[in-house]
């Protein structure tokens, strides 16, 4: 099992939601976050000042999929969150030791 | 006459003045000089001064006589002064002199202490604030003789919550005054029954505010009233004693007159000291009544706040429920008071409405025009807004001022997002907006400081009350909105930009979160269509609080900090594409939406004349005028020749409007706005658009603060007559404006201007950004640095916010754009120069 960590574009959530749909991705979590990786963020002026807007609003997916999948995964939501321009965003590729489902405490494969 | 003999019939008038006073000197001496007592001698005063009234005034004379204080009262003591006031309806002249000295006269000749205040009807147009003994012996004035017409007109003018707040105030400054010469406390050994703490100033003071602010106070109050009035009673047989023996106005019962006084009132006791005892015990136990009822009136009284109302300690209350119940279009001030006074309406008050409100219709409460102003400026998110509209809806007011509101109450929407129902939904978006407004939180100062920057924030309230009004259906409720705020705002009379507002913002509510949250705004295109969509700053700054008021208000958690980032982004991104590039899109012939506008052009203009005039200038200029105020333009730019101007100049709200139409060349821009700093004009508001075959269309909005324009009769003329001639080059408007310079441009500045320069922005304009302390002048100054480092000033937004001026110049130089180091040049002298004005 791998864990599918996707940091993307808060506009690109609905069409990464609708790709990992169509690869039967049923579960996932999707959390609204703050960062910035190589784009460093920029320099926003108002009125004459300048503001910095230093960590910029991204959404992170995960999903947790089985070794087979993996690589179908990446390419689905490279392909649905991608614009070509700088602030796209990164997908991590984390190994999963363990699972186990709360409500039965049976521990998945 | 001479002055010193009695005037006629005086003879009569020592007769009836002499028998009053044996009479009441009797009643004094036997110890009954009390309330009955003096009443008479009041009435017999009255009775001898309608006869001199009647003997010395002409029949013609519009004059009225009053008796003022403890004369007014009827509590007319044997040594007291006759207190009165003579009313003229007219202006005072010789014939007011004389029947003045003829009245007055016969009475000092007699031996009478009058005291008089002579006065024109008129002088009651405003409050005399420099002597509050006076507006307090005014309180209670009596017709005595004359035109009882008069005195009407007086009580109509006098009588005013504004006045009696005033008085209110003045005489619970009065009481701790006088209490104060007496250390604070009733027990005197030799008090004084007149203005020690416990006596009848006191009580006549208690009797003044329940007066003033609830007539049945003191059947509410601590004491059964029956004994108030034996110690007033008391206390006036004491007095009464006191000026019979004194034989002058003595109030002290000393020593020495408390055995007498004890006597002629005849207390029991074998010894001296017995009787005075008793005396003095009686007068502290009726001293201590009117102490406690001062004390609990002081405490209890309501406030009076405006037209019946009255602040008490639960809240707002009605002090007359019976003339509010009827009387609807008052409710709303109850509420606007509660905010002006940071309290609430009282539970009683709230009862009295809900009890009477459906026998209203929604035009009840605002039939006259003040009543829809009144209404709109309740709206303002000032703290306690969201209480008080939620004091309204459970009262079923706000249903009934706003019949669309009720439509949506406790109206319950099932979907994954809201929390609470419609109305308390929309009850809260103007809670949240409320709180921005005064917000310490550093984040969130960004969103205060564009709440600050909005002309109307009502209006964005009113937006919100409406916005959701559409969810009774289904489906597509902003358009079922916009449907029913139509209707509120045909019954508020609401036309113009500000109808325009309203609606745009309903119609448009869910659209900023919608870009913000589900756009990539970092794509230029998304922020320029949304610039397109948008159109103005103002609309940007409302749509954007509406959006941050609306999303916080579905849930607790819906609105994150990261939502606020990228709704904030989307905002800045706009708003520098509204002020920094809007002049890159120009109107062409075949624009989107000018077909509108020439569909309904009126006679006098040809669709050619419009796209004429229209062609070249920004898109952006459809956007910021109605139509009416384009075809205005348009007739305005008509045969233009060179060294031509065309002006006009009309005022609205306290705000000037000056619309300039010419043909470009340099130092125009400044030279106007120096004319108009000539004139002591602060102009805070306004467009300067040049179109590519130099047509220069310019729109002030300006302050009037000397209000020079409106105390001079020619002034309109004058200053059109000087801006033709400086712009035609016959003036110089450095020699209008010399004998200014010291004075004018000058401004205290609270922090450092910013002057920014630009190339990214524009595709054809150097931005200049200036963000400085405003100032009469400064934007003469600043355009005169810009034109005399030979740039051309094509484009120009001016606003103000408070002591802010906030100016975008859009300019290029032969041309072109400037180079970076025409740029620095350039800031560097803006900076000096406004670094210079502090």
């Amino acid at each position: 099992m791998k864990l599918i960590k996707c940091i993307i574009r808060p506009n690109k959530v609905d069409e990464v939601k609708d790709a990992l749909a169509r690869l039967n991705i049923a579960g996932m979590t999707v959390t609204e976050v703050r960062g910035h990786g190589k784009q460093k963020g920029h320099t926003a002026i108002y009125r004459g000042k300048e503001y910095n807007v230093s960590l910029l609003p991204k959404m992170e997916v995960e999903v947790v999929v089985p070794d087979n999948l993996t690589d179908d995964v990446v390419k689905a939501v490279v392909q649905a969150a991608r614009t070509g321009e700088i602030g796209d965003g990164r997908v991590f590729v984390l190994p999963v030791l363990e699972s186990y489902r709360i409500r039965t405490g049976e521990k998945e494969s | 006459m001479s002055l010193t003999q009695p005037g006629p019939g005086s003879s009569t008038l020592v007769t009836v003045f002499e028998s009053a006073r044996a009479e009441l000197e009797a009643e004094s001496l036997r110890g009954a000089g009390g309330r009955t007592a003096l009443e008479r001698y009041a009435d017999r005063v009255d009775a001898m001064l309608r006869q001199l009234f009647a003997e010395v005034a002409p029949a013609d004379l519009h004059v009225a006589v009053m008796a003022l204080g403890g004369y007014g009262r009827r509590h007319l003591c044997l040594q007291s002064d006759i207190d009165l006031l003579i009313l003229f309806g007219g202006r005072i002249g010789t014939d007011e002199e004389r029947f003045v000295r003829r009245f007055l006269h016969p009475l000092w000749d007699l031996g009478v202490v009058v005291g008089h205040q002579v006065r024109e009807l008129d002088d009651f147009n405003r409050l005399e604030t420099d002597n509050p003994e006076f507006l307090l012996a005014l309180i209670d004035a009596r017709p005595v003789a004359g035109a009882r017409a008069l005195f009407d007109g007086f009580s109509a003018k006098f009588h005013t919550p504004a006045t009696h707040a005033y008085i209110l105030k003045a005489l619970l400054e009065l009481i701790d005054q006088r209490h104060a010469a007496f250390n604070d406390t009733l027990y005197q050994l030799e008090p004084d029954v007149k203005d020690a703490p416990g006596g009848l100033r006191d009580l006549t003071a208690t009797r003044t505010i329940a007066l003033l602010t609830d007539p049945l106070l003191l059947r509410r109050g601590p004491a059964d009233p029956a004994r108030f009035d034996q110690a007033e009673d008391f206390l006036l047989r004491v007095r009464s004693t006191l000026h019979l023996d004194a034989g002058r106005n003595q109030n002290i019962l000393s020593h020495e007159m408390q055995e007498r006084t004890a006597d002629l009132l005849g207390y029991p006791g074998a010894e001296p000291r017995q009787r005075v005892e008793r005396l003095m015990s009686d007068y502290f136990r009726h001293a201590r009544i009117v102490s406690r009822a001062l004390a609990w009136a002081r405490k209890t009284a309501p406030i009076p706040v405006g037209p019946n109302l009255g602040l008490s300690r639960d809240g707002i209350r009605f002090l007359d429920p019976i003339a509010a119940a009827r009387n609807p279009t008052s409710w709303i001030g109850a509420f606007q008071a509660a905010i002006d006074n940071g309290c609430e309406v009282a539970e009683e008050t709230l009862s009295c409405i809900q009890q009477h409100v459906d026998r209203f219709r929604a035009d009840d409460f605002f039939p006259e025009e003040r009543d829809r102003a009144a209404l709109l400026g309740l709206l303002k998110p000032r703290q306690g807004l969201y209480a008080r509209l939620s004091e309204m809806h459970d009262c079923g007011l706000l249903g009934r001022v706003f019949p669309e509101f009720q439509a949506i109450s406790w109206r319950v929407v099932r979907d994954f997002y809201h929390k609470y129902t419609v109305d308390e939904h929309t009850l809260l978006t103007i809670r949240n907006l409320e709180r921005i407004a005064h917000t310490d939180e550093p984040l969130r100062l960004r969103f205060r400081n564009v709440i600050e920057s909005i002309a109307r924030p009502e209006l964005l309230v009113l937006a919100l009350l409406l916005h959701d009004v559409g969810k009774w259906r289904d489906d597509d409720h902003a358009s079922e909105s916009e449907r029913m705020a139509r209707e509120v705002l045909d019954r508020l009379h609401m036309t113009g930009e500000a109808r325009e507002m309203v609606l745009f913002l309903i119609r448009h509510h869910l659209r900023m979160s919608l870009v913000a949250f589900r756009r990539d705004t970092e794509d230029p295109e998304i922020v320029k269509d949304f610039s397109a969509f948008i159109g103005t700053e103002e609309r940007l700054k409302m749509l954007c609080l509406m959006t941050l008021a609306d999303v916080e208000a579905v849930s607790p958690g819906t609105l994150t900090p990261w939502k606020e980032e990228l709704l904030w982004r989307l905002y800045v991104d706009t708003y520098n594409h509204l002020t920094q590039r809007y002049g890159d899109d120009l109107i062409e012939r075949n624009q989107a939406g000018l077909d509108e506008l020439l569909r309904q052009r009126p006679d006098d203009l040809s669709s050619e004349e419009i796209t004429r005039f229209l062609e070249g200038l920004p898109q952006r200029y459809l956007q910021l005028f109605q139509p009416d105020a384009i075809y205005r333009h348009v007739r305005l730019a008509r045969n233009i020749h060179p060294d031509e101007v065309h002006l006009s100049l009309e005022c609205s709200d306290g705000i000037w409007t000056l619309v300039v139409a010419t043909l470009d060349k340099p130092f125009l821009f400044s030279n106007i706005c120096g004319v108009l700093a000539s004139f002591g004009m602060d102009i805070i508001r306004g467009h300067a658009l040049t179109n590519p075959n130099g047509l220069v269309l310019d729109v002030f909005s300006f302050i009037d603060e000397e209000r020079f324009l409106t105390l001079n009769p020619d002034a309109h003329a004058q200053v059109l007559h000087v801006l033709e001639d400086v712009v035609s080059g016959r003036a110089d408007v450095t020699t209008l404006l010399r004998g200014r310079e010291q004075g004018v441009l000058r401004a205290s500045s609270r922090f450092a201007p910013v002057v920014r320069a630009d190339n990214e922005a524009s595709g054809r304009y150097t931005i200049l950004d200036i963000v400085a302390s405003n100032a009469l002048g400064l934007l003469y100054r600043i355009s005169r640095v810009i034109s005399r480092h030979g740039c051309d000033v094509d484009l120009v937004l001016i606003a103000t916010e408070g002591e802010k001026a906030i100016d975008v110049f859009h300019i290029t130089k032969g041309g072109s754009k400037l180079t970076e180091a025409e740029q620095q040049g350039l800031t560097s002298d803006l900076l000096r120069t406004l670094e210079g004005l502090q």
